[in-house]
């Protein structure tokens, strides 16, 4: 029985352990016969294949406890984002790089050891590449209305911005637009629901193209997603004699009701609300409450519903019955008594994710090297239990 | 009631027979009994492949049947019974592998009977990738190719207990052991197509790869516990009976991490659930 292991299951075991591992790093290690430092313990355990079991029972019982006592992003803040979850799988890498390079010098080149080769080298240059992508990504979320344009290289230009220390904003060159936003697109038959029209970069060097569900637009090393996207109304203020006094796009959150349709209104995720209105006056005049009722027939079209309250009241929303007296139909107008309030058009707003990832090659690339590393060794080791069985049917 | 019902529970009625064969087979000693599961089994697959054949045509533009919970199962099944019959016809002494393959087969697409959802009429714009195929083909190869090596377990520890009758016929243990860390290492790597499909996959719609969600969490977790495996018996020298045990209890993993899961998390689609206005 044991022969048999030896010969035919052990034959890995033998590639690597009858090496001159350990000793060949120790001596090489330990210059002039001094005991072993703490490097060398160190490393020692670092390049332990039992530290790599424990270190994977240990992610796994995390993981474990991360997918049931704990769900989304509860999860992600107990476990997956932590330093000491992340620490576990660094030393991981770190305990298959030195098991990896302290054991393979002047190991002979089979199969089996170059795809061993192969998938360790990957698995270390994938967390390589996760690091490296750490210190310089940059993801932000970017809401555009259609015909809008941003500067694509300042902060207050995103929603939320998540980048890596060592992120420098001159990369994100030039403006960002939203040409158009296109519903019901379809590619080949096959919907794709919307598709946002946009133009990035500077002046001369400009990049324009769609977005849509399976398609990014690519750009001087950022990428374009889209994420999600609303209404937005032009609410125009005008005299009692009809003049324009002031007039913006007024972005619609899409809150989800109990019946499953949606209510398009100004507020926050969690629920209706207010804005002061004029914006950009010294002295705004009130309080406003705008929503939406589409019309399902016509695109862009549509009631749209006011509530002003005059300013140092309370900023909570209005009961429901009173802004439904409002109704005004997109292009006509509200008489407020001093003011008319207008919903001159409807436009869109996107919000795209805008992402920089400069370790992903590596990562994605690691990907395939690793399973490559896997389909070799084993390849390997079977077609060395063939030789060896014939092997022992010829003794 | 519809063609491809009927070829659906046709199906599955023709495994239940096979079950039945099989376990009887055992418990009776009784040979003739395994070669019955093994043409009902194969009696079984012809309206299975046609029940998801049909569920294909009808449904729209784009629709591939492998998408829902019960969809899934039925594949992943279908995949397991294809495996196992090619296992079986190619070498002949483990007649009675089908002890375990089976009984899995038989509950798992009686179960997916029970969830089975109208056929869609459009496929959702997320899953209009080339990865999904890729995806979809690693994940149930992967659970095929581990069941059959659990399957193996079984057997091993069938003869490992008893001696004469028809364990006699059984192949040798050392044989059985080897052919099931076969399977194990082939699912393993069908399983390492699937999470990089997924990654991929995530990347063209998302730009991220991976997101610690339940479902990825879950698969990362069976994969572990296949590298724990190849761990045991490379580095640490597991043989034999401890090895098929574990081989039994991480396909318990294994099914519960693909099938169970949606139920329990509400993350499964939670990254492509579009509310569109
Ligand atoms: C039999 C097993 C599996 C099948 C047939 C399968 C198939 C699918 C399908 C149809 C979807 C799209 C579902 C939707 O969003 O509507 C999906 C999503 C996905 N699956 Fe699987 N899957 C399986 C298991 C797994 C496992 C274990 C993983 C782990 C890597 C995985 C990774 C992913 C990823 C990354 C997505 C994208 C979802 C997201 O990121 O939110 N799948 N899978």
């Amino acid at each position: 029985m044991h022969t048999a292991h030896a010969k035919g299951e052990y034959n890995l075991m033998n590639e690597i352990h009858n090496l001159p591992d350990f000793v060949a790093v120790e001596s090489s290690l330990e210059v002039g016969n001094r005991p072993a430092g703490i490097i060398t313990r160190i490393y020692r355990l670092l390049a332990h294949e039992k530290l790599a079991l424990a270190l994977l029972i240990a992610i796994l019982s995390s993981c474990i406890i991360g997918a049931t006592l704990f769900r989304g992003r509860q999860a992600g803040e107990l476990i997956f984002s932590t330093l000491w979850f992340n620490g576990l799988l660094a030393l991981l890498v770190v305990n298959v790089a030195c098991c990896f390079f302290g054991r393979i010098l002047g190991r002979k080149l089979t199969l089996i050891s170059a795809g061993m080769i192969l998938f360790h080298l990957s698995f270390v240059s994938m967390f390589a590449g996760i690091i490296y992508n750490s210190l310089f990504h940059f993801h932000g979320v970017i809401r555009l209305t259609e015909g809008e344009t941003l500067p694509s290289g300042q902060p207050q230009s995103y929603d939320r911005i998540d980048q890596g220390r060592f992120f420098d904003y001159a990369r994100l060159k030039g403006q960002t637009t939203l040409v158009r936003m296109q519903t019901g697109y379809k590619v080949d038959g096959l919907d794709k629901r919307v598709a946002y029209e946009i133009a990035v970069g500077e002046e001369g060097s400009k990049k324009q193209g769609l977005v849509y569900i399976t398609k990014n637009l690519a750009y001087d090393g950022f990428r374009y997603f889209n994420d999600k996207e609303g209404y937005s109304i032009l609410v125009v203020l005008h005299d009692k004699q009809g003049r324009e006094l002031f007039g913006a796009y007024v972005p619609l959150q899409s809150l989800k009701q109990k019946d499953e349709s949606y209510l398009y209104t100004t507020g926050r995720e969690n629920g209706p609300g207010t804005l002061l209105f004029p914006q950009d006056r010294a002295k705004p005049l009130f309080n406003l409450q705008v929503a939406y009722r589409p019309d399902p027939n016509q695109e862009r079209a549509g009631d749209v519903f006011f509530q002003a309250r005059p300013l140092g009241k309370s900023d909570a929303p209005p009961a429901g019955s009173a802004i439904e007296k409002s109704k005004t139909a997109v292009g006509e107008k509200f008489d407020l008594g001093e003011y008319f309030l207008s919903p001159k058009e409807v436009r869109y707003w996107v919000g795209m994710s805008v992402r920089h990832d400069p370790g992903l090659p590596i990562v994605l690339a690691s990907l395939w090297v690793g399973l490559g590393g896997m389909v070799i060794t084993t390849f390997g080791r079977l077609m060395k239990r063939r030789r060896d069985d014939n092997e022992s049917c010829e003794q | 009631m519809k063609p491809e019902f009927i070829c659906f529970w046709s199906a599955v009625a023709l495994y239940g027979v096979s079950t039945f064969s099989y376990i009887f087979g055992l418990i009776s000693k009784y040979e003739k009994l395994f070669l019955i599961g093994l043409y009902t089994a194969l009696g079984g697959f012809i309206p299975h492949v046609a029940a998801i054949a049909l569920r294909w045509m009808a449904g729209g533009a784009g629709v591939n049947p492998f998408i829902t919970i019960s969809e899934s199962i039925s594949f992943g099944v279908l995949m397991a019974v294809l495996l196992y019959l090619i296992t079986q016809f190619s070498i002949k002494k483990i007649r009675p592998l089908g002890v375990l393959v089976m009984p899995v087969a038989f509950i798992l697409l009686g179960w997916s009977g029970t969830l089975m959802k109208e056929v869609a009429s459009q496929i959702a714009p997320a899953l209009q990738s080339y990865w999904l195929w890729v995806h979809i083909v690693g994940a149930t190869t992967g659970f095929a190719s581990v069941l059959i090596a659990a399957g193996m377990g079984v057997l091993y520890l069938l003869k490992d207990k008893n001696s004469g009758g028809i364990y006699e016929k059984f192949p040798e243990l050392q044989t059985l052991d080897g052919l099931s860390y076969r399977y194990v290492a082939a699912g393993f790597i069908m399983y390492g197509l699937m999470i990089i499909s997924g990654a991929y996959w995530s990347n063209q719609i998302k730009g991220s790869f991976w997101n610690w969600d339940a479902v990825e969490v879950w698969s990362l977790v069976s994969w572990l516990i296949y590298g724990i495996y190849l761990h045991l018996r490379i580095t640490m020298g597991w043989r034999g009976r401890k090895l098929a045990w574990y081989a039994l209890l991480a396909l318990a993993m294994m099914i519960v991490s693909y099938w169970g899961i949606p139920f329990g998390a509400e993350t499964f689609h939670a990254g492509f659930r579009i509310e569109h206005n």
